[in-house]
């Protein structure tokens, strides 16, 4: 982002921004940056609060009104996090196994009914808000969970979208699952606690079950893309972790 | 603060680890006076509209959507930020209502038609193109402000 900012600046732009990581801004400098303690993922803070969205942009574009710089601001007020992480990990010692790969059909059966238990408060929630974050991949809904399966064989399935391999649909299918479920629960039960909703989905729902089964089945592949994805922690929210899953050596980081 | 030294362990080793770009002379551009600014945001939550090409995992190209675009989908390749607060609300990311609310009571001149997005992921020292690229469009429309807002 800092970068980005070098670039605009040079071309006659004036810029801000706003960061997480206050020792980022102050070894990078750019022009004019406002630090937010915050989770990552909130730039404006917090969803549907229009007040406090505008407090940050305001203090943001206050640093446009200042002579020289560069210059760093700290926004006053803090949306604490979880013991110094900035968004949700799954528990290190909740790991699965190929070995836990059985009864994949009833696995299968299990998500489905699942998913059409959420899909009228899911439909609701898509009619309040106007919109939905569900459709990166391009897929049904009803094809999420089935294509995910297909890969707990161990074999690499063919890939139902023109012009995108499997594994990168597949981050985008997990993406999708997830948005369905955290954007039903998020409206139904007016929730806003990235935590609460991270441990529902991957700690207690089905389709996080399928989702670990995914992972384990991924660090026991011979698959290089698929090992990485897990080394790397992008499907599975093991960054903010205690330590690397079981298994990979977190080196891709 | 969330000190990086206070982050968990695999976090920690990989941000106080990141190959960060230091320029050595940071360009600078005086700003406009307020009344004056007109506004583009540009995020690297890779976001884009519905049906635009999906970002690959290390992109170093930007995807545009328009002031009124709602229908937005994320293909970041990272999982370790919240998605659950944009799909609440797009603004908790990218403020286009805030921004035309305050165009609306004159605290900006404008909000600009076209926003963009890049792939945070990537190394913006590989986005230098694409960057200005958009930096051109934005001056064709007469923008003179960017609003970057990571994710």
């Amino acid at each position: 982002m800092c970068g980005l900012a070098h670039f605009f600046e040079s071309e006659g732009l004036s810029t801000v921004l706003v960061g997480f990581v206050r020792e980022h801004l102050e070894a990078m400098r750019p022009p004019r940056s406002l630090f937010l303690d915050f989770p990552m993922g909130r730039g404006m803070g917090k969803p549907n609060n229009p007040r406090f969205q505008k407090k940050v942009i305001r203090a943001a574009f206050e640093l446009l009104d200042k002579n020289g710089g560069p210059v760093i601001d700290d926004f006053p007020e803090i949306i604490p996090v979880r013991a110094g992480r900035m968004g949700y990990a799954l528990p290190p010692e909740l790991v699965l196994s190929v070995d836990d790969v059985s009864n994949l059909d009833v696995v299968l059966a299990e998500v489905r009914s699942e998913m059409e238990a959420l899909r009228p408060d899911y439909d609701v929630a898509v009619a309040a808000r106007g919109r939905t974050t569900v459709g990166a991949s391009g897929l049904a809904v009803e094809e999420l969970a089935p294509f995910v399966a297909g890969f707990l064989g161990g074999e690499i399935p063919q890939s139902p979208r023109k012009g995108m391999a499997a594994i990168p649909l597949l981050k985008l299918v997990v993406e999708d699952l997830e948005a369905y479920y955290t954007e039903t629960r998020t409206h139904r039960d007016r929730i806003d606690d990235l935590e609460l909703m991270g441990e529902w989905f991957w700690e207690e729902s089905k389709v996080g079950r399928l989702l670990l089964l995914l992972e384990a089945v991924s660090v026991a592949s011979d698959n290089k893309v698929m090992l990485q994805i897990v080394e790397m922690s992008l499907m599975a929210p093991r960054f903010w972790s205690e330590g690397p899953l079981p298994g990979t050596s977190a080196a891709g980081w | 603060m969330t000190k990086i030294s206070e982050m968990p362990a695999v976090a920690r080793h990989f941000i106080s680890n990141l190959d960060l770009t230091v320029t050595s002379h940071p360009s600078w551009t005086e700003p406009v006076p307020a009344n004056e600014r007109r506004v583009s945001i540009v995020s690297t939550a890779a976001v884009s509209r519905r049906g635009d090409k999906p970002f690959s995992w290390l992109a170093k190209d930007s995807r545009t959507f328009h002031k009124t675009d709602r229908d937005l989908v994320m293909t970041h390749v990272a999982v370790e930020f919240d998605r659950s607060a944009w799909q609440q609300d797009l603004n908790t990311i990218i403020p286009l209502d805030r921004l035309e609310e305050m165009a609306a009571d004159s605290e900006i001149d404008s909000v600009a038609e076209e926003h963009y997005s890049f792939m945070g992921a990537a190394d913006p020292v590989t986005m230098e193109k694409s960057a200005r690229a958009v930096a051109a469009n934005m001056k064709r429309e007469g923008v003179n402000t960017v609003f970057l807002i990571p994710i």
